[in-house]
């Protein structure tokens, strides 16, 4: 039985989400190359990425049919440590989204994301299995029980995983076979929506990203420098770039938070148009693998996790890669596997493990 | 449930569309940015990583011949800031750690001097007058404290123009630094240097500003240093000034600026985000310093001419007391200036050390206009001394030769008046206009005289007859004599290199009637022919003559450069004689007038006899110029109580009489004789060249003697 689980291992999937993670570890070496307060920092990402290699098997391991039974209380205990941060975490730049051991610090809000689709998977896959999915009850109740999560990581404050959990779960709820009239709804009460939570709920920085990406001609060059230096970078990349560890923009620092939201950026830089395309085809081909196995899950539930995975991916390499073409406004969405984070990279690493352990159990007479 | 799982598949295969959508939308966008726009993006990052740094390069020293500094570059202490540098608030705090560097900055400024203990004076606070400061003897201190220059005043931005500067620099260039605070007090550089590490942001350096050990000696001649023009900065930006530089603004500061200037240079270095270098790009590039003049000036003289004139000027007892005066002296063989004088003088250290505006006032409001040098812009009556010219015209033009005889006693009276019939009622004796020789008031004239003698005793009917003729003898004429007054260099600039000249005025009948719409009279060619009238030379343009003359014929361009050395002292430069022209006067001729120039100081008749210098024959002419003025604005010309109009008085010479190699000019407005006043002075110019302390100091060498002994 183990044996023949293994053998189902996806290895392709596996193996693309390793390229990313070791690319990351080589960009972050050479975004803090000459920084000597952080020159561990790469190793540290070495570390994680080890560690995440084993979360990811254990996940692989672990069969996923039996989280159905404990996704609420998996749920319930996630929410429960977003409201123990709220209280006791860690306040660093400005936000409270951490907690502390030693000098490392936990992001719960990334590990939420998982909850979350796990949750929501389990929600979706027996509603369908009830046959109520074209009930309109069915999206109403995955907002609310999304509602919380959200609510507690917006008041971090931190919307971009507010929003990333938004994101996984709509696209979770279109993917499960949603009604496209409900989607329209959905649409639609978004849109209505959009006034009140600009006047109410988005904080003053939040407004001015946004509106500076809007009109970059509003904001001062201080407040663009970010998002110009990053232009700067990947623009003169060329097409092969000005080769790695020799990026001006990335070595001489003109480019900021560069192991982390700016990465791309160092790419773009130093491997040139070929290098940053390779990155974003792996990507593609990732997401790719993911809804292949999403296609051969041996039941909704699966399904549905793969689904909220690649959805988890999707938008944050959406989002980020968005922000360092200026497609889309500053925001600090790591890009998965290759930003410098122990949370991020596990989230995604377990999220994998939860695609394999999707993989290995498939329909046994599949069409492959 | 086959309908599910169909939608489900429909639903992931869109699913996949999407994802190949956003990585062709987001692969697109890389493609415009790095391909097509790659280049400006490409130009964008080095404008970032690479900085041009101003090399300043020393400006040139200047030195008289013997190698005395007459202007030099004085240390000094700026400090600058430089935006990108200075810390930045962490994100959302309300902290201000520029602002904070800045009040450090500020308290480091305001400290006083432990020793003097005043305090330090502000932008806006009077400069105090501290206890006198140990003064180079050489710098003249007017005695009026006044024009005494303090210690230069730091000077320093005002806060609030800190930060809107630092304010536009963000946008601007961050890294660009700004001048925040110039020539601060060495205490206060010392303190800020220690204090670095505190200041991120901040940067301490030198900048050097002019200083002229010699004062008010040469002011004239070097002019002095200032911020560049309001009307001219576009110009000066367009030859590559900075906006704040100093530039020469007048005498060979001026005239010599893109020499003493040198080569700033620019250095393009890479820097980090911080403005820290990383690497200097492409070779080091080096500010080549500007070159150094050696004038062919000479202190020794300068200096005594100076006290000469001004010794002169103290004692005058003319007219009304003499303010203003002249000596030059030039090499007659190259045209080398060796002395120019200009009295008054002022301070060119006031300029470049800060002059206050009570000063500024004081210059530019005095009568006397000690700003102006006129040496070269003054424009006088030459007088007598300008019958040189006339009688080397009328041997040249044969009217006369050097036994001709002209003078007192065709009317049969030797009383020193000619009487000159009016042109249009010649017979009318009544309406005859009277010409006085200046040795009428002695009751006698000269009696007929030929040419030597007759500037040998500045015979003034002897030049009346010359040039405007008199009964059947026809004279030179006022064409021909502005001919050859011309042809030695009156009424054009002599085109010596310091700004400011004015080239005269040689009348002509056509002038005259241009300007007054009245005929040329043969009493217009009577003054004109003794330097009187219309005809105006300046003192150098005099002594111009005066060289051509001595040198048998040729005219030089008065020169003041005599070496040029760049900084390792390579000679790259030597004065080369400027012959404007050879004269049209022969050379056999010009030995006549030279014979009347020597008799007239050597010949018991002679109208400057007291001017000997041992050992040397001494040639030259006096000049007791009349003139008009009306201070008293009663419009009529002044005149003292017996009825004279007041005089400058000139003197110019050249010595030794075989191959002279000196010409000394002296002009001293309102001065009174010639030869009581401007000779004297010329005579003291003469000793110090001649006998001057150099020659005196010079040790017996007796060190050849006693090897000579010592040898077998």
């Amino acid at each position: 039985m183990r044996r023949a689980l293994w053998k189902r291992f996806d290895w392709l999937l596996f193996a693309l989400a390793m390229a990313l993670s070791v690319f990351g570890v080589v960009m972050i070496a050479s975004a803090l190359s000459g920084n000597e307060v952080l020159a561990q920092w790469p190793w540290r990402q070495a570390a994680f990425l080890a560690l995440g290699i084993a979360l990811l098997l254990m996940a692989a391991a672990f069969d996923y049919q039996l989280l159905g039974s404990v996704a609420y209380l998996i749920y319930v205990v996630l929410l429960a440590a977003l409201l123990v941060i709220w209280a006791f975490g860690t306040v660093s730049g400005g936000a409270q989204r951490w907690l502390a051991f030693g000098d490392f610090l936990l992001q719960p809000s990334e590990l939420a994301k998982l909850g979350v689709i796990v949750a929501l998977a389990h929600f979706l896959s027996t509603r369908e299995a009830r046959g109520r999915l074209d009930s309109i009850l069915t999206p109403v109740v995955a907002l609310m029980m999304l509602a919380p999560a959200v609510a507690l990581i917006y008041l971090q404050p931190n919307l971009s995983t507010a929003l990333s959990l938004l994101a996984i779960g709509g696209l979770m709820l279109m993917m499960a076979g949603m009604p496209v009239r409900h989607m329209v709804v959905l649409g639609l009460a978004v849109a209505a929506a959009a006034v009140p939570v600009w006047r109410l709920l988005l904080q003053d920085y939040m407004k001015d990203r946004i509106l500076s990406f809007l009109n970059p001609t509003l904001v001062s060059t201080a407040d663009r420098y970010n998002i110009d230096q990053a232009m700067i970078s990947i623009g003169s990349g060329g097409w092969l770039g000005r080769g790695l560890f020799r990026g001006s923009q990335n070595q001489l620092h003109f480019l900021r938070v560069r192991h982390t939201d700016f990465i791309f950026s160092v790419t773009a830089e130093e491997l040139g148009f070929i290098g940053a395309v390779a990155l974003i085809v792996l990507f593609g081909l990732l997401l790719w693998r993911l809804t292949y196995i999403a296609g051969i899950s041996q039941d909704t539930f699966g399904r549905l996790i793969v689904v909220g995975v690649t959805a988890m991916i999707l938008f944050q390499f959406v989002v980020n890669i968005g922000m360092n073409l200026s497609l889309l406004p500053a925001t600090g969405v790591p890009l998965p596997f290759v930003s410098y984070g122990g949370s991020s990279l596990w989230t995604m690493l377990i999220g994998i493990g939860l695609a394999e352990s999707v993989a290995m159990r498939h329909r046994r007479f599949g069409f492959d | 449930m086959q309908r599910k799982i169909d939608t489900a598949q429909v639903r992931l295969i869109l699913l996949r569309l999407a994802v190949v959508a956003v990585m062709a939308l987001l692969i697109g966008r890389l493609w415009q940015l790095q391909m097509v726009q790659g280049e400006e993006y490409r130009i964008l990052a080095d404008r970032n990583r690479f900085r041009e740094m101003d090399v300043t390069a020393p400006r040139g020293v200047i030195y008289d011949r013997n190698g005395e500094i007459l202007a030099q570059n004085e240390p000094s202490f700026t400090v600058m800031v430089v935006p990108a540098d200075l810390p930045e608030p962490p994100e959302g705090s309300k902290e201000d750690p520029a602002g904070a560097v800045l009040d450090r900055l500020m308290a480091l400024l305001a400290i006083t001097d432990p020793l003097a203990g005043s305090p330090t004076p502000t932008p806006t606070a009077q400069p105090t007058a501290t206890a006198p400061a140990k003064k180079d003897p050489a710098k003249q201190e007017d005695p009026e404290s006044l024009f005494a220059i303090h210690e230069r005043e730091p000077w320093i931005m005002p806060r609030d123009e800190i930060e809107t500067a630092i304010k536009k620099g963000y946008i601007g260039g961050a890294y660009r630094p700004i001048r925040i605070a110039r020539y601060i007090k060495d205490y206060q550089a010392f303190a800020i240097n220690e204090d670095l590490v505190n200041l991120p942001g901040i940067q301490l350096v030198l900048e050097p500003i002019r200083d002229y050990p010699t004062g008010n000696l040469t002011a004239h001649l070097l002019g002095y240093m200032g911020h560049i023009p309001e009307g001219q900065l576009e110009d000066y930006e367009a030859n590559g000034y900075r906006r704040d530089e100093q530039v020469g603004l007048t005498g060979l500061e001026y005239s010599r600026e893109e020499q003493l200037r040198g080569a700033p240079s620019r250095q393009t270095i890479e820097v980090d985000v911080n403005g820290r270098r990383v690497r200097t790009v492409g070779e080091e590039s080096k500010a080549v310093p500007g070159l150094n003049l050696y004038l062919s000036l000479d202190m020794d003289l300068q200096r005594a001419a100076t006290e000469a004139l001004q010794e002169a000027l103290d004692n005058s007892s003319g007219f009304t007391k003499a303010m203003e005066g002249v000596v030059v002296a030039l090499d007659p063989r190259t045209g080398a200036i060796r002395a120019l004088v200009s009295l008054p003088a002022y301070d060119n250290n006031l300029f470049t050390k800060g002059i206050t505006d009570e000063a500024w006032q004081a210059l530019t409001t005095d009568p006397n206009l000690p700003l102006f040098n006129r040496s070269i812009g003054g424009q006088y009556p030459p007088g007598s001394t300008f019958k040189i010219l006339v009688a080397s015209g009328g041997l040249q033009d044969g009217v006369i030769n050097t036994r001709t005889l002209l003078g007192d006693g065709f009317d049969g009276r030797n009383d020193g008046i000619i009487s000159l019939p009016n042109e249009y009622f010649p017979w009318d004796r009544t309406k005859d206009q009277p010409f006085y020789s200046w040795i009428h008031k002695y009751g006698h004239g000269h009696g007929l005289v030929a040419v030597r003698d007759a500037l040998t005793v500045s015979d003034d009917i002897f030049f009346y007859q010359l040039g405007g003729g008199y009964r059947e003898f026809r004279g030179l004429g006022p064409t021909e004599e502005g001919k050859y007054a011309k042809d030695f260099g009156l009424g054009e600039l002599t085109g010596i290199e310091l700004p400011g000249e004015s080239s005269g005025l040689i009348p002509t009948p056509k002038w005259k009637r241009i300007n007054y719409a009245e005929n040329w009279l043969t009493g217009d060619t009577y003054n004109m022919s003794i330097g009187q009238g219309f005809v105006l030379s300046t003192p150098l343009q005099m002594a111009s003559a005066t060289a051509a003359i001595a040198n048998r014929g040729h005219l030089y361009r008065p020169q003041l450069v005599e070496k040029i050395t760049d900084a390792d002292g390579n000679v790259v430069g030597k004065l080369e004689p400027d012959l404007i022209r050879d004269v049209s006067v022969d050379a056999a001729n010009l030995d006549t007038v030279r014979e009347g120039m020597y008799g007239a100081i050597n010949w018991p008749q002679g109208t400057a006899t007291k001017v000997k210098v041992s050992g040397v024959v001494i040639a030259g002419k006096t000049g007791t110029a009349e003139f008009f003025r009306d201070n008293n604005k009663d419009h009529q010309p002044d005149r003292d109580d017996k009825g004279n109009l007041p005089t400058h008085a000139w003197f110019t010479s050249f010595a030794p009489y075989v191959d002279p190699e000196i010409v000394v000019t002296v002009f001293v407005a309102n001065g009174g004789e010639g030869s009581a006043v401007a000779a004297p002075i010329a005579t003291k110019v003469l000793e110090a060249y001649f006998h001057g302390q150099g020659e005196q100091q010079a040790p017996p060498t007796t060190e050849p003697t006693e090897k000579v002994t010592a040898a077998p």
